[in-house]
This record gives C-alpha cells, structure tokens and sequence, in this order.
C-alpha cells in the first residue's frame, strides 16, 4: 500500500513540474546516423530526449538558440580512476586499489563525486566515466559507471566489468593465462550455497576469498565481459583462443599491436579500448604501436573505444585529442565520436545514454566548435536535462591570479 | 648500498674544501674536445614557394617564399625568383613554420623501449652531481628521436632528470640520424645545468642522508655554490668536475634550467641567483609561473609550461590552462614563455599544446595570434638555450630549420609534410622510408619489416 502512495506521490510530482528544453538551430549528431543534421532542434523533457527533428514548433519552459553550433552527446571515458584518485604520487589520496581483494575489489563505493578531477574532466566534454580498481595482479577487481553530475547518487552502473592484466607482476604471461584458466576452474566449482561452504567456508589453501570467486563467476556466466590490458600481437592471439575455450567475453584494453591482428578480432567480436594518443614502443610488448592503430583496426570492423591514458586521469577528457589524431591518421570522424560515446556505453550496457536517441537522458554538450580540435570548448553541458556549472578549482585560481590591462 | 651513497658524499664534500692542494696553477676545462661534429652537406639552393608563412619573429605571410642557399636562410620575401639550379618545393597551401624546438627532453637518456639497461637519466646516487654530462648517457637509437622529426621537432635540448638539486650538465641536440651524439650537438651552444626544486631531490634522499625537506634543498644549493665561488676565485685549487660545472654558470658560461613547480620556490631560487651573483635561464615545469608572471618578467626569467598536464604530484596540483598565456602577457607582454614536452609522447605535437595554450589564453580574453603564439615553440626556446642566433625564427642569416604543414598547425589534423633541417630534407611525408629508421627499428617487427 505504501509503496502505490510514493509511486502516486513520484508520478504527480513529475506531472506538475514537467521542465522542457528547446535548443534550436543546432548542427547535431546523434551518434546513430553518419550524418551531423544541419538546423535541427533538440526537445527535452524532463531531462530525458524528447524529439529531435527540424522546426520543432512547441512551447518550452526554455528555449536555446545554438545558432548552428554542434551538440554531441557527452562523452564517456571508458577507462579511467576517475573520483578514485586525487594525487597520483600520494597514496592517502588513492582509493583504487586494494590488496585485500581482488577480482572481488568494487570500486563502487569508492567513488567521490566532490573530486576536483569531476568538474574539471565534465568541463573538458565527460558527462560520466567507467572508473576502474588499478593493482599489479592478475584481476584488479571490478569497474562502474559513474555521472559526472557531482551529485551524491552518481552511481550508473554497478559492477560493470571485471579487470585483468596478464601483463603483470613481472610474471610470464603465459603463466598468468594459465592461472587464470585455473582461478576460472575454481570459481566454476566454487557455489557459495553448498553445505561445505557455508558450513566452513573456502579451505585456506584457496589465495582467494568468495567475494573474489563470486566476481569471476559473473564473467563465467556471461553476465560481464572480462577486461584484459594486452598489448603484444601474439599474446592478443593467445587471449583471443583463450576466451573462446572459456565462452566469456572478452573486451581487451591496450592492444598497441591490435592492427597485426585486427582480422582475428574482428572474427571474435572484440571491442578494444585504445589510447590513440600513446603510439610509443615503451617495451618489447608494444613495438608495432603506431597512430594508424585505430584506423586499421577499425577498417578491419573491430568495434573501438578510445581513451587517453590509464595514468593521466587527471586529464581523462583528452580522449578528445587523442580520437582526433585517430582521424588525422584515418579514423572516420563519426567513429572517433562514436569510441568516445555510443560504443562505450553498447559494450559495456550502460542504459539510456551514448546518443541522442529519444528516450535516452539529455546528456548533451553544445561545443564552440569541433569537439575533436584541441582549440574547442564545451560551451555549455548538460546531464538529465541540467545545466551544468563552468566552474572548476583550477578556473578559480585563474580568476585569482589573472590581470586584464 | 646506502653506505657507499653516503661515503661518496662525504668524499665530495671533503674534496669541494677550499683547501689548497698543490701550488701548480689548475688546468681548467678544455674548450676543444667534446665538440659537435655535426656537419650537414650541402643543400644548394632551395626555393619553398608559395607557403603560408609564420616566421617566428612575430610576422605572418599569407603566401611568401623561403630561399635557402647552403644550408642557411638567405631571404624571406613574398616573392623570389629562382635561378636554373634552384630546388624548387612547392608549398602553396600548405603552412610553414621554424623547426620546432623543445627545451625539455629526456630522449636518448630515457629512451623508447623503456628498459633498465637505458635509464640513464637520474645518476641518482647524490644529490648533487654537476660533473655528470647528459650528452654522455644518449642512445643515439632511440626510438623517440625520428617520431619526433615528424612531428617537426628539428632541435631538442636533453636534461638529465630531477632526481638532484644539481643534476647534471644538459646538451642541445640537432635532431639528425648519428651513429655518434657528438655527430648531433648542436654546433657550439652553450652547456646548460640542469637544477631541481621541490619534491623530487627531497623525496629521491631523505630517509637517512640531506635533504629531506625543501629547507634542506635549499641549504644544499647554498652549500655548493659556496664551494663554487672559492673555486672560481682560487686558480690553485685541484680541478674539479663537479665545481668546472658550477663555476661555469658563475662566469655566465652555462645556463641554469631550473625544474620548479612552484611559484614560491620560484621566488626563493631568484634570491639565492642574487646571493650568488648568477642567472636563472629557465623554469621548467612550471605550473605555477601564472603566480609570479610579473617576477619572472621582471627578473628576465623564462617559463618553460605544459599546456595541461597536472595532479601527477602535489606541486602539480595548481594547474590553470591560461598559465602559458600568462606568462606569455606579463608586464605588457614582455614575458618569455615556452611549450616544452619531458614526454615523448608530447614532444611528437608541441604544437597541439602550443594550439591548447594559446586557445586558453585567447578564451580568457588576451589576444594572442598564431604568430605569437608559435614564439613559444620556436624564438623562445632557441633564445633560453642560447641558440637564438642561429634558429628559432625564419629570417636571412638563420639555419634553414623548417617545417611545411599540410594544414593549420595549430590544429589537431595538422600534420608536417615536409621537415627541413639545415636546408636538407630529414622527413618527407611522400617517401615511405622517411624519416630514416633507427638501427634498433631495422627488422625488429620481422625480419623483413622495420618498426614503422
């Protein structure tokens, strides 16, 4: 009964505070179509996408006239620690690790949405984030989605996808495919309702605790993909048979090499997360990076996210820049949007945002001028519908210091 | 281990006494060894025709010519005629720029691939080691160098790291293909010392041995330099490595580039130069030069900035996007500023960070043109390495170091075309084999294939 009052109670509220928004005139792309509509106007309801068509001829609570500027919608880092860090070098600054855990580590809670890195990444073109655990072992745990609004409840998408490196703690990668196949053998034997378990709980000969086998056996069951970082040509190959004899998904994080083998993931449906911007051989692993990465991969029909750099959160927005390099080096620009938008929030199921579709929250961003040029600014952002605040730490001490004569 | 850091240190504060050792008159630093051996061929005469032409001297052609005769500019003008041996490179369309220059390279000494065996820019055993020479860590294969050709980088300055309140000498290089880095110095610029502020000497030490605060970096600057004036003013003491260095700034030889974040600092290494009765060049890294633009501008004092990158540490936290525009207007505009990379990934489009600079900048309502704002790529930092004689700026008389864009470079989609160094053709968009592949990128993708 009391459950049909605050439903009543929610709808009525909705009903008597209905809040429109008309932007006119703008150039808009959706995400769903190749094309940018010249002249279109956006209609939204209740922060939510209500039409977007020419000449929309309704009345609005406010109407914005964009005169012909580009409205996208906003864009989702797919990788990133942000609201997990604040300072890299100061580990009381970190919550993005956790040596008690593993794959069951969510960073879920973890996240501080009053972090200096959220207004300033929202102003830079984020409208929300996978934020993701970080550690030097095999699984770092678990990732979500988080809104950039600021907002006390920023959480999107709980538990998204679980994170992996083979790469790590100096180990061959072979060995580490190996103790995951093995890891994968125990969670699939492991049922946490047993008797046995619930009687005595894991044998202590187990190095991991339930938390951590109930979050692999989420990939087992095909509820979340796995996220492996990877780089090396052959162990991307390795990965991709791997996988195939798990019948997981598989989403690969690096792949500095994915062109040499662009075919094979493409076969396998693969999404990868690139970092346009990192076209360096730093190791042995990573001696085929170059800047056509993401063309070629994407040519070849592999499904690309593109972040920045795992460890420059801090400036997490720059995926712009780096998508625009893609392009420079032959990346279509509506697939360059696309990696920072649309296909992250399909691999990873993140509802109702990634486009402009109608239906989807409007969360929008009218920029001066191409988002992808490195002289462009997000004029005004939008999430659900708000009008979000320009102001930033930094913009303050700007303020503070700056002397027009 | 930690023993053998601490007797070293003792040693070189014993042998840094002003005792008189011998009654022989010291043999200083010879000035004829070490030198360049880089020598360019000939290039002829060469006519880039047609461009549009920022020069870096603060001027703009929408269409003008280039003439270069042997290897040295001979005129910019809007229109030249070439004689019958002419090379002629068609540029109309395009954009044409000096060859960039960053102030602020670990390439060679902390090379790509990334490996142990070629770390080789801390020599962090002290904390202060002014006797070290950057020039003679370079691996002159390094990865990084022909990726940083394409993206129009002609001239970089390599700093050993910041490990040390007193780091090491650093070398300005051409960025040409040798197999020797004396085949790269740039021809008789002057050596520089590379010193640190700020967290990283205090954090790199510390535990048990000076400094461990920056009180005690301080102290320690003081402390050498002291050494340095007795040294400079004793011609019987025993050569030193150490004090030839610092003697070297005292007679104005060799510039100070100075990594300091903070504006603070800033201030407090401006005084110890006046107690020492030397000159700072350059700040670099300096995130909060917006803070004390004016006492920069004031002291002749170049910053050398990133457009954006922050948080890294605590001395990074302050960071503005306007800080580069700042600097850039302080005092009427009379302020120095330089984009600079420390990354060889941001060394591969300084001037997408100039364009973000100058964006900020333009959005926080200075008016900062293109032809200023490539300044802080090219005439600035050519003028705080001491090379501002011979690049920086297109005009007759300079090296003929350019770049031909095929766009707007301060764009994202911009990419050279063409790179010109001493009148030479180093990068050449057309040519599949350019830029010439390291010896380390031959055959290392297959035995057929080189690292692209």
């Amino acid at each position: 009964m009391k459950i049909v009052y605050i439903f009543l109670a929610v709808t009525l509220t909705n009903f008597l505070y209905t809040e429109s928004l008309l932007f006119k005139n703008a150039s808009v792309y959706t995400g769903t179509s190749k094309e940018i509509f010249e002249d279109y106007d956006i209609y939204v309801v209740n922060g939510k996408i209500s039409d977007i068509s020419q000449d929309i001829d309704l009345s609005a609570d406010k109407i914005i006239n964009v005169e012909g500027k580009i409205i996208t919608a906003g864009f989702i880092s797919p990788f990133s620690h942000l609201g997990l860090i604040e300072i890299n070098m100061l580990a009381e600054t970190r919550d993005d690790s956790s040596s008690i855990y593993s794959a069951g580590f969510s960073i879920s809670q973890a996240f501080n949405p009053s972090s200096t890195l959220i207004p300033y990444n929202l102003n830079g073109g984020l409208t929300s984030a996978i934020s993701t655990p970080s550690g030097s072992r095999l699984f770092s745990g678990l990732g979500s989605a988080f809104s950039l609004s600021g907002d006390s409840d920023s959480l999107l998408l709980k538990d998204l996808a679980l994170y992996a490196s083979i790469e790590a703690e100096g180990e061959s990668k072979a060995a580490n495919i190996l103790l995951m196949e093995d890891t994968f053998d125990l969670a699939r034997a492991f049922d946490k309702d047993s008797r046995e378990i619930q009687e005595y709980g894991l044998p202590d000969s187990v190095k991991y605790s339930m938390r951590d086998l109930a979050a692999i056996k989420r990939v087992l069951n095909k509820e979340i993909p796995l996220v492996v970082s990877i780089n090396r040509a052959s162990d991307i190959i390795n990965m991709i048979k791997f996988v195939k004899s798990q019948n997981i998904k598989l989403v690969i994080m690096g792949a500095s090499e994915g062109w040499m083998v662009a075919k094979q993931l493409a076969e396998s449906k693969i999404p990868v997360i690139l970092e346009p911007i990192n076209n360096l051989p730093t190791s042995f692993d990573r001696l085929g990076s170059r800047l056509e990465n993401a063309a070629l991969l994407h040519k070849a029909g592999v499904k690309i996210l593109i972040s920045y750099d795992e460890w420059e959160t801090h400036n997490a927005y720059l995926s712009r820049q780096g998508a625009g390099i893609a392009v420079s080096y032959g990346l279509p620009w509506h697939e360059a949007i696309n990696a920072l938008s649309k296909n992250v929030s399909d691999t990873f199921n993140i509802p109702n945002r990634g486009s402009l579709t109608i239906g989807h929250e409007a969360d929008l961003i009218v920029w001066d001028a191409d988002p992808l040029e490195v002289t462009s600014f997000a004029e005004q952002i939008y999430i659900s519908g708000k009008l979000m605040s320009p102001n930033t730490r930094s913009l303050m001490l700007r303020d503070r210091y700056l002397k027009r004569d | 281990m930690r023993n053998l850091i601490i007797i070293s240190f003792l040693t070189f504060l014993i042998s840094c006494s002003s005792e008189v050792f011998d009654n022989q008159e010291r043999e200083d630093e010879r000035d004829d060894i070490y030198l360049s051996t880089y020598k360019p061929s000939s290039s002829g005469d060469v006519l880039v025709k047609g461009g549009r032409i920022l020069t870096g001297t603060g001027e703009e052609f929408l269409s003008a010519d280039i003439l270069i005769k042997n290897n040295v500019i001979e005129e910019v003008a809007e229109l030249i005629e070439p004689s019958s041996n002419t090379k002629i490179i068609n540029a109309e369309g395009k954009w044409v720029t000096p060859g960039i220059i960053d102030i602020h390279s670990h390439m060679g000494v902390y090379a790509a691939p990334s490996l142990r065996s070629n770390s080789d820019g801390n020599e962090a055993t002290s904390p202060v080691t002014p006797h070290v020479w950057a020039e003679h860590s370079v691996w002159t294969q390094d990865t990084q160098m022909p990726l940083a050709l394409r993206g129009g980088i002609t001239t970089f300055h390599v700093l050993p790291g910041s490990a040390n309140l007193f780091g090491g000498r650093g070398v300005t290089l051409k960025n040409v293909w040798s197999k020797t880095v004396q085949g790269m110095k740039f021809p008789k610029a002057p050596y520089t010392l590379k010193m640190a502020c700020g967290e990283n000497p205090k954090r790199v030490y510390g535990s048990n041995q000076e400094p461990s605060t920056r009180m005690g970096n301080v102290a320690g600057y003081r402390a050498a330099w002291i050494k340095a004036k007795e040294y400079k003013d004793n011609k019987n003491a025993k050569r030193d490595l150490k004090l030839d260095t610092l003697k070297g700034v005292l007679d104005g030889e060799i510039l100070i580039q100075n990594h300091c974040y903070r504006g603070e600092e800033m201030a407090v290494m401006i005084d110890i130069s006046k107690e020492f009765d030397y000159k700072i060049t350059t700040f670099h890294h300096a995130i909060e030069a917006y803070k004390v633009a004016d006492l920069l501008a004031e002291n002749g004092i170049c910053a050398a900035m990133w457009a954006d990158w922050w948080g890294f540490k605590h001395e990074a936290f302050d960071m503005v996007w306007e800080n580069v525009a700042i600097v850039d207007q302080a005092k009427g505009g009379s302020g120095c500023a330089i984009v600079h990379s420390d990354s060889g990934v941001g060394i591969q489009r300084l001037n997408q960070e100039a364009a973000k600079a100058m964006a900020a900048g333009i959005r926080a309502g200075f008016e900062i043109p293109r032809k200023r704002a490539i300044q802080w790529i090219t005439k600035n930092p050519a003028k705080a390495l001491g090379i501002d004689d011979r690049v920086g700026t297109l005009e007759k008389g300079k090296m003929a170091d350019l770049v031909i864009w095929d766009s707007d470079p301060f764009s994202v989609y911009a990419k050279t075309e063409i790179v010109l160094i001493d009148g030479l053709i180093k990068y050449d968009h057309s040519d599949p084999d350019s830029p010439k592949p390291t010896d380390f990128e031959l055959g290392i993708i297959s035995p057929n294939e080189n690292r692209l």
